[in-house]
């Protein structure tokens, strides 16, 4: 077998034993938390006996083991309830909200990729100067303050004092896009209006950045420490000792070895902005499936709880199985220790 | 490849250079925008929060409606009705057509209530004394109670009346003939005759609605062509949209300083009243508040001013006016505003010398999602030491203290909570507060037995002229003034930041507003300036 699918295939596998242990882990906990969800999805006013009635349509009258019984076999016809937060299948919620929320990450992740790395290789190429100085400064910036006060400051200066951008959502009200894949940026290309692309990818840039900034001080400082380090390296002597042009040596010999670490933070970065892009999402009135998963966690919806929890999981299994693949790519070693073992 | 980036460079900056253009509607159609914290429920027979009521008071119509300015109901889809006490029989318009276009017909009211009773969601409860509706012919519909119920046609502002023809096309999944009895179908689209139809719902983002042009009563032209109810906004995120011409009304959650804020810069502010109240309840099921004069201490010692000062946007509005008892000034049956309770220190202390109960510590808990309740609990604390009261300051998720009400032992010494009268009538306010029947729950954590009280507030349930009903609700509320078993902290107001784009005389003149909250976003009734 060859050691790259070797190695999905491992990885893949202590995927689904984490997601099966996650899914246990959430089930149960979503049910000892305070407060009777019946309760709570029927409002202040509904009477003991409304109460009782919807307890025993969830099944919540049942011990535990016999609702997470009754809770792997729906899920095994792919029907994960009904949320009582939006009175609507889970999975019509997941699917509606889930395409906003990897959208605005996967810009975020593009930006980190985009501007990250390049300030990381500017600054080790020109160490100690103020270029490097004024680099690592506005990097720590990024990394100091969480995504939502970036969300708030960035709203501010450029969609209130200096109107360029839209203060919320995803695309004007004025324009109506049929939705095919959920991703606004690619449904107003698939309808041909490239008026209403310009307009989505308008309404994307600031909460985009906003959840970036931070994954871009990361990356930048990492990738920077990493390639200080390798250019003190013999190899890269040796290749300056050759009269190799700066531009390769910096390219080929310094980044790419350079680049292991950072790519496997800003996996990580990637994976977790899924679950930690709530505030921005709220800030901006985005309407994305970490919104969602708040908000069924505070009004304690059970199903959509576990649903959102879930799919957030996969998500980062998944991101995750993708960066080691990459870093098996781009590093031999891995490679070829996957097929010694 | 070079093509395509230059292709998309360009439509990316067509669209930034655009910014001004997109972000207003086209000048020939007229938007309204709002917001509610949480999400609107459409489902009729599931309505209980104020997003829901606004969408109700919309897409839906109602036998009856509430009074503008007056109180009490008028004829609305129902041209009259005639009573015996138990069984009311209304006659429907002939004019009237939903939505679809199917005429409305009793048939309709009976499905409507059937339905609502079947699901036992919502304010379902307001009809559990309804025997069942009949339809004597198509524009005849007959209501019989199990016993005398006066409130039942203030209840009947909860009913909003579904086409029914439309909703058993409509039918999902479910057991029995009536399947989920068009549930899934109406969480997403309107089956009403309101003066708005659903064009889109997105739970997580917002409702939109458009003008019926078919209307019974006809949608004045400048009333907004299209709504847009948003929904989850942070409070910084409406005070820019506000502030840049990108919304026009508020929710009422937007904390003071915000509402402040917004004043200052222009913004008109809007305010519903008379239907809530904010109540400070005292467990009176165990020491020290099963002692009167504990109860009396404390509610002596609470600095009324200071607590409608804490809620004041400007010098002339306000969240909070004086209360002068459990029923909100102006509701039936209240207390005159002359009658409003004031901090009186020494009265405070000679009660406390009285009470049984000596050297104790109480417990002021606060709903975690309600921080301003937390300022309240600090304010109680500050006030009860003046007196030698100790205190301890709580905080408790809504969810566990919901809970906890539900046996005095774990009840707090002191909770608070904020009440609405879902219909406007006394009762719905009351009567789960402070009936010996209905203890132990989050409105009844005083845990009050008397038996005054109960037989008072029976009485307003069975009484049918109004003169007796007022006059019952009147000596109740004394009743309860000399019972204390709660502190009446304030009357509540709903405060809405608005621009000036829309005038909205149901939230701003008081001869034209309602006294159910919710109604006063009845957005035909709102004009667009612009």
């Amino acid at each position: 077998m060859p050691p790259v699918v070797r190695l999905l295939a491992k990885r893949l596998g202590t995927s689904l034993v984490v997601l099966i242990g996650v899914s246990m882990l959430i089930f149960a906990i979503a049910r000892v938390i305070p407060g009777d969800p019946a309760r709570i999805a029927l409002g202040p006013n509904a009477s003991a006996d409304q109460v009782a009635a919807l307890r025993e349509r969830l099944n919540l009258d049942q011990p535990i083991v016999v609702q997470y019984g009754h809770f792997v076999a729906d899920l095994m016809r792919g029907d994960l309830g009904v949320s009582l937060y939006t009175n609507r299948p889970v999975t019509t919620d997941i699917v509606q909200f889930l395409p906003a929320t990897l959208e605005l990450v996967l810009v975020a992740g593009v930006m980190m990729v985009v501007f990250g790395l390049p300030l990381g290789v500017v600054s080790a190429r020109y160490r100690n100067s103020w270029i490097d100085n004024l680099v690592r400064l506005v990097t720590l910036l990024g990394v100091s303050a969480p995504a939502f006060v970036w969300a708030v400051i960035l709203m501010l200066a450029f969609a209130y004092f200096l109107p360029l951008f839209p203060i919320a959502g995803r695309i004007s009200d004025t324009m109506t896009i049929p939705t095919v894949t959920g991703f606004l940026m690619v449904d107003t290309l698939i309808a041909g209006d490239l008026r209403a692309f310009g307009n989505a990818a308008w309404h994307i840039v600031l909460p985009a950045f906003a959840l970036a900034l931070s994954g871009i001080g990361q990356a930048a400082r990492l990738t920077r420490s990493n390639m200080v380090e390798t250019y003190d390296k013999p190899y890269i002597e040796m290749a300056q000792s050759y009269g190799f042009p700066e531009r390769r040596i910096a390219g080929r010999y310094a980044f790419r070895p350079s680049m292991i670490p950072s790519l496997t933070i800003i996996g990580l970065d990637f994976a977790a902005m899924l679950g930690n892009a709530f505030l921005v999402e709220a800030v901006f009135a985005w309407p994305g499936l970490s919104r969602y998963g708040v908000a069924v966690i505070l009004r304690k919806d059970l199903n959509a709880i576990v649903g959102t929890v879930l799919i957030i999981s996969a998500m980062f299994l998944i991101v995750n199985v993708i960066v080691d693949l990459l870093i098996a790519f781009i590093n031999p070693r891995i490679r070829y220790s996957q097929r010694a073992s | 490849m070079k093509t395509m980036v230059k292709s998309l460079a360009a439509a990316l900056f067509a669209g930034t250079a655009l910014t001004a253009h997109l972000a207003s509607p086209a000048l020939a159609e007229t938007v309204l925008r709002v917001d509610e914290v949480a999400v609107g429920e459409l489902d009729p027979g599931k309505a209980t929060d104020y997003a829901d009521s606004v969408l109700m008071f919309n897409v839906y119509d109602t036998l009856v409606l509430s009074a503008q300015g007056s109180g009490g109901v008028v004829p609305h889809l129902a041209e009259s009705w005639e009573t015996d006490g138990v069984t009311y029989t209304f006659k429907l318009r002939g004019d009237v057509k939903f939505q679809s276009g199917n005429p409305l017909t009793a048939e309709d009211v009976v499905f409507s209530l059937d339905r609502m009773k079947t699901l036992g969601q919502g304010l379902s409860y307001l009809f559990a004394g309804v025997q069942g509706a009949e339809a004597v012919d198509g524009s005849t519909v007959k209501f019989t109670l199990s016993n005398p119920y006066s409130p039942f046609l203030s209840a009947l502002l909860r009913l909003p009346i579904v086409d029914k023809k439309l909703v058993m096309a409509n039918l999902g999944e479910g057991d029995g003939e009536m399947k989920d009895w068009g549930q899934a179908f109406l969480s997403t689209n309107g089956a009403g005759t309101g003066a708005y139809k659903v064009v889109s719902h997105n739970p997580q983002q917002e409702t939109v609605l458009a003008k019926n042009a078919d209307y019974f009563l006809g949608v004045p032209a400048k009333a907004p062509d299209t709504v847009r109810y948003r929904y989850g906004l942070e409070a910084a995120t409406v005070r820019t949209l506000i502030a840049q011409g990108e919304h026009d009304i508020s929710s009422q959650w937007l904390p003071p300083e915000v509402l402040k804020s917004l004043a200052a810069e222009g913004a008109q502010l809007l305010t519903e009243s008379g239907g809530s109240g904010f109540y400070v309840k005292m467990n009176t099921a165990k020491p020290p508040f099963d002692d009167l004069n504990c109860r009396l201490a404390v509610a002596n010692a609470f600095d009324y001013d200071a607590a409608i000062k804490m809620v004041a946007i400007t010098d002339t509005v306000s969240q909070g006016s004086p209360a002068s008892g459990p029923l909100p000034v102006g509701m039936m049956g209240s207390l005159p505003a002359a009658d409003a309770f004031k901090r009186d220190l020494d009265a405070a202390k000679k009660h406390l010398s009285e009470c049984q109960h000596k050297d104790f510590t109480l417990e002021l808990s606060w709903i975690g999602e309600v921080p301003l309740e937390e300022r309240f609990a600090l304010l109680m604390q500050a006030n009860f030491a003046e007196i030698g009261i100790k205190s301890e300051v709580k905080k408790v998720p809504w969810a566990l203290f919901t809970e906890m009400v539900t046996k005095p032992e774990n009840t707090p010494n002191i909770s608070q909570v904020f009440v609405n009268a879902v219909t406007g009538d006394p009762d719905t306010l009351i009567y789960g507060m402070y009936h010996s029947s209905a203890s132990g729950t989050w409105q009844s954590p005083e845990y009050l037995k008397d038996a005054k009280v109960d037989e008072l507030l029976d009485k307003g349930r069975t009484v049918t002229a109004q003169e007796d009903r007022a006059a019952a609700y009147t000596e109740v509320s004394k009743r309860l003034r000399e019972l204390q078993p709660s502190i009446y902290a304030y009357d509540q107001t709903g405060v809405f930041a608005a621009s000036k784009r829309v005038s909205v005389p149901a939230l701003s003149d008081p001869s034209k507003g309602f006294s159910l909250n919710g109604m006063g976003f009845t957005f035909r009734l709102m004009e667009m300036n612009e």
